[in-house]
């Protein structure tokens, strides 16, 4: 018997009228107990897929289904489906963080004991137990995150729809977090992910979908996308001070060269004695090596193998 | 019933009425402030009856049109339209919670009055009705409003435009004997049921009989309710 996708999407197509940027003809298909992740810069489109998977926007052209109900003919039937945490969460910053969850959990009809139950284990899995009598206008950003994300799983959703769910958070927040995706997922809840958190998404996700100006540019496993990236390398010098890297570039078989911080991330091709024509480069530019690292490929380098572009603007090259 | 935490729309808005205890303090003081001196005083009564009236109109319009888009601002009454509650039923209850709370804080000012210028229980009522009548009305203005605009600032403007003609109408304070198109269109505006009714409290022969002001503005109501409900869809959706 042929398996039914929690979520099939076919064929969006969305163009804002402002800014005539928007989706152009994505599918995706995400199977129950699968974590789908939507990587891509900002502008490229997925927080306008899942504007549109979340019943928010009608799309252009397309159709969508979520557990088999007909996302444009049966909204009420998906949003019970759903659930849903979006970038920057609001609430009712006059109630109490428990009376927001009890008052969204509500709306998707749950009963009174029910809710007391999921939230009460909610609150204290996210460490929000101590704080859920204060008003949420007290609350810090990641507090007001955990929140959503307690908003987003207390009706226990079929899928779960995620934008950028672990920015903002503290580290344990951030594991917690994880820990508990791999949960939902093992419990046949189907998680769409969209996240620039490279490291989140490549040890999260059991697809990926590169998004680069409204279109899917690539889609896979995160081991097969990065096993495409044969001969590739990325060098990370940490360097006592800042330096024009530009002669960097002109070392044979490098091909970008991205500052984070302190550090220099050199894209290049696996070759013999690349590491140190690099490392010759940086010297005669002026640069003071403190730390180096060769490291293997990660999504972040088949992103820009793809496009050309970075991931995250302050990626982008001086 | 359980009021904090809410587990309906309506609730949520009374929660958060209730919560805010200097607001609520300001709130349940400025109709006694306005209202009561007026009573009091000797001045006539179809003033005295416009300001009352005048205070109702703006608490109802004001009240739902802001509170509505800050909240569209916020992004949060986008945030309820995606739980499988029906958009109509959030505004029906936007709308029904807001009159309702809008009379609970010109009640006491209402019954400062009846005490002043003792009526029949009648008419006592009939008033009060005509009043919650107008707070209905004037909330799904607002509501309607809100449709159009993003800034709780453009409502107040948007209002006066729509409000300053009904006014005019409901005969507060010019058009207090109108006769041709202006009697007939009168008809049709609920404030001027509650000015006639607060003008009968204030000892003026009443316009209208009391049955009138039990049928008409709930006739009229039922309507701009309905009208306002279909409006749901576009107004809890993002303006992008």
């Amino acid at each position: 018997m042929q398996r039914v996708p929690a979520l099939e999407a076919k064929d969006i197509t969305l163009r804002y009228k402002s800014s005539g940027r928007g989706i152009e003809g994505l599918n995706i298909s995400v199977n129950p107990g699968e974590v789908f992740g939507l990587v891509g810069p900002n502008g490229s489109g997925k927080s306008t897929l899942l504007r549109v998977l979340s019943t928010v926007v009608e799309p252009d052209s397309g159709e969508f289904r979520v557990g088999g109900a007909d996302g444009l003919r049966e909204k009420r039937k998906v949003r019970t489906k759903l659930g849903l945490m979006v970038d920057r969460p609001t609430h009712y910053g006059d109630l109490s963080g428990w009376a927001n969850a009890y008052f969204f959990a509500s709306l998707y009809g749950m009963e009174e004991k029910k809710t007391e139950g999921a939230l009460t284990e909610l609150f204290e899995y996210f460490d929000l137990a101590p704080y859920r009598d204060d008003r949420v206008k007290t609350y810090s950003y990641g507090m007001g995150k955990k929140l959503a994300l307690i908003e987003a799983l207390a009706h226990g959703p079929d899928v779960l729809l995620l934008d950028e769910p672990s920015l903002g958070l503290d580290y344990t927040s951030q594991l917690a977090l994880q820990r508990k995706i791999r949960d939902l997922a093992s419990s046949s809840v189907a998680i769409v992910l969209a996240s620039n958190q490279v490291d989140e998404v490549e040890s999260l996700c059991d697809r990926v979908a590169f998004l680069h100006d409204g279109r899917i540019v690539a889609e896979g496993t995160p081991e097969d996308l990065i096993s495409s990236l044969k001969g590739v390398r990325r060098i990370v010098a940490t360097l006592r001070n800042p330096v024009e890297y530009r002669p960097v570039e002109g070392v044979a078989g490098v091909d970008r060269i991205v500052p984070e911080g302190r550090d220099l991330v050199v894209h290049c091709e696996d070759r013999p004695g690349i590491v140190a024509d690099v490392v010759a480069g940086i010297v005669r530019a002026g640069g003071d090596i403190t730390d180096l690292a060769v490291r293997r490929p990660s999504l972040e380098d088949v992103f820009v193998k793809l496009t050309g572009e970075a991931l995250r603007d302050e990626d982008q090259p001086a | 019933m359980k009021i904090n935490p809410p587990d309906a729309y309506w609730k949520k808005d009374v929660a958060l009425f209730f919560g805010k205890r200097f607001a609520l303090l300001i709130k349940m003081i400025y109709p006694l402030a306005i209202i009561v001196p007026v009573a009091a005083s000797g001045i006539p009564a179809q003033y005295a009856a416009a300001v009352i009236g005048i205070v109702a109109v703006m608490a109802g319009t004001f009240g739902a049109g802001e509170s509505l888009t800050i909240d569209l601002n916020d992004g949060i009454l986008v945030r309820v339209a995606l739980t499988p509650i029906s958009p109509r039923r959030v505004v029906f209850e936007v709308l029904a919670v807001n009159a309702v709370l809008d009379l609970v804080q010109l009640l006491p000012a209402l019954v400062i009055v009846y005490i002043l210028h003792p009526v029949s229980l009648m008419w006592v009522v009939a008033a009060t009705f005509a009043v919650f009548a107008t707070l209905v009305t004037a909330n799904a203005i607002g509501i309607f409003i809100a449709n159009f605009t993003s800034s709780p600032a453009d409502v107040l403007l948007y209002a006066t435009a729509i409000l300053f003609p009904l006014i005019y109408l409901s005969g507060f304070f010019r058009n207090q004997h109108p006769e041709g198109i202006l009697a007939f269109l009168r008809k049709f505006v609920p404030f001027a049921y509650m000015n006639d009714a607060l003008k009968t409290v204030f000892g003026l022969s009443a316009k209208s009989a009391p049955m009138d002001i039990f049928i008409y503005p709930t006739l009229i109501c039922a309507v701009l309710v309905f009208a306002v409900c279909l409006t749901a869809p576009r107004l809890l959706s993002p303006r992008l």
